[in-house]
C-alpha cells in the first residue's frame, strides 16, 4: 500500500465504471475499516469515470466525513467536471489537489493543526 | 469546416448485456464522436451519458445472455445515441438505488447531455436515446 505522508495512498489507472469500481470499493473500504481518517487516490492515469466510480467516492465520503476526509490527486478536467456536477466539489469530507505537493501540502496543515490544539 | 462534415450518419453495434462491454461501447462513442469532429469534452459527456445509459438496461436485462442495440445516427446537426434493451422495465426501487449508483446515472444523463429521452418498446424494452446539437456551442459566421 503506498502512501504520503503516512496517510494511505490509493493509486489508480485507467477506467473506472461499472465492470471493475467494485475493486476500488473494497480497496476503499478495507482502508477505511482499518481506522484511516484520511484516504487518498491518485487520479492522474485516471482516463474516464462513471456512475460506478463516483458512486463508490460518495460513499467513501460519506463514511470519511465525520472524522476526516477524502482527497482526490489530479483528476482530468472531464473526470473533475463530473465530481463537481455530482456536488463532490462543495462536500465538506471531499477536496480535490492538482498534484502531490499539492496534497502533502495540505496534510501538513492539518498535521500542524493538530499539534496546536 | 462544417461543410467536411458528413451530413448524416447511421452507425450501430450490438453488445451482450454485461458491464464488460461498457469499454467497448465507449470506443464506438468516441469513433462516432471523432468522426462528426465533436470536440474531446463533448465525447467524454457522450460515453458518460451512454454508458450509464448501457448501464441501467444492463440492470434491466438481469442477464448476460441478452443484448444491447447500440445506434448512432446524425440527422440535421442532431446526434443522437440510442440505446435498446430488450428487458422487462423494471421501475426504480428506492431500496436497490440505496446500494447502487442507479440513482445517479439519470441526473448525469441529463446535466451532460442537451435532450435525453425514454421510450417504452413494443416487446417490454426500453430505448433511451442522448441527443447532443452540434451547433450549440458554435460561434457564429463571420
Amino acid at each position: 500500500m503506498a502512501s504520503l505522508k503516512g496517510v494511505p495512498l490509493l493509486e489508480l489507472q485507467g477506467d473506472i465504471d461499472h465492470s471493475n469500481c467494485g475493486a476500488v470499493e473494497t480497496a476503499l473500504s478495507e482502508i477505511l475499516n482499518d481506522g484511516a481518517q484520511v484516504v487518498l487516490l491518485d487520479f492522474s492515469r485516471v482516463t474516464y469515470l462513471d456512475s460506478g466510480g463516483i458512486c463508490v467516492l460518495l460513499s467513501g465520503c460519506r463514511r470519511a466525513r465525520d472524522s476526516g476526509w477524502l482527497g482526490v490527486i489530479d483528476p482530468n478536467q472531464n473526470v473533475r467536471r463530473l465530481l463537481e456536477i455530482v456536488g463532490l466539489l462543495v462536500d465538506p469530507g471531499f477536496r480535490v489537489f492538482d498534484d502531490r505537493p499539492a496534497a502533502e501540502a495540505a496534510l501538513s496543515g492539518a498535521l500542524s493543526q493538530e499539534e496546536e490544539t | 469546416m462544417t461543410a467536411s462534415l458528413p451530413p448524416e450518419i447511421h452507425r450501430a453495434i450490438k453488445v451482450g448485456a454485461s458491464t464488460a462491454c461498457l469499454a467497448e461501447i465507449r470506443r464506438f462513442v468516441e469513433e462516432v464522436g471523432v468522426e462528426v469532429a465533436l470536440d474531446l469534452e463533448r465525447i467524454f459527456d457522450l460515453k458518460v451519458a451512454v454508458s450509464e445509459a448501457c448501464a441501467n438496461a444492463v440492470e434491466h436485462a438481469g442477464c448476460d445472455a441478452m443484448s444491447l442495440d447500440v445506434c448512432a445516427r446524425l440527422q440535421a446537426r442532431r446526434l443522437t445515441f440510442t440505446v435498446t434493451d430488450t428487458g422487462l422495465f423494471r421501475p426504480p426501487s428506492p431500496r436497490w438505488d440505496r446500494v447502487s449508483s442507479r440513482g445517479l446515472g439519470l441526473p448525469l444523463m441529463v446535466a451532460l447531455m442537451d435532450e435525453v429521452t425514454f421510450v417504452r418498446t413494443p416487446g417490454g424494452g426500453t430505448a433511451v436515446s442522448l441527443s447532443v446539437l452540434l451547433d450549440r456551442d458554435m460561434s457564429p459566421p463571420a
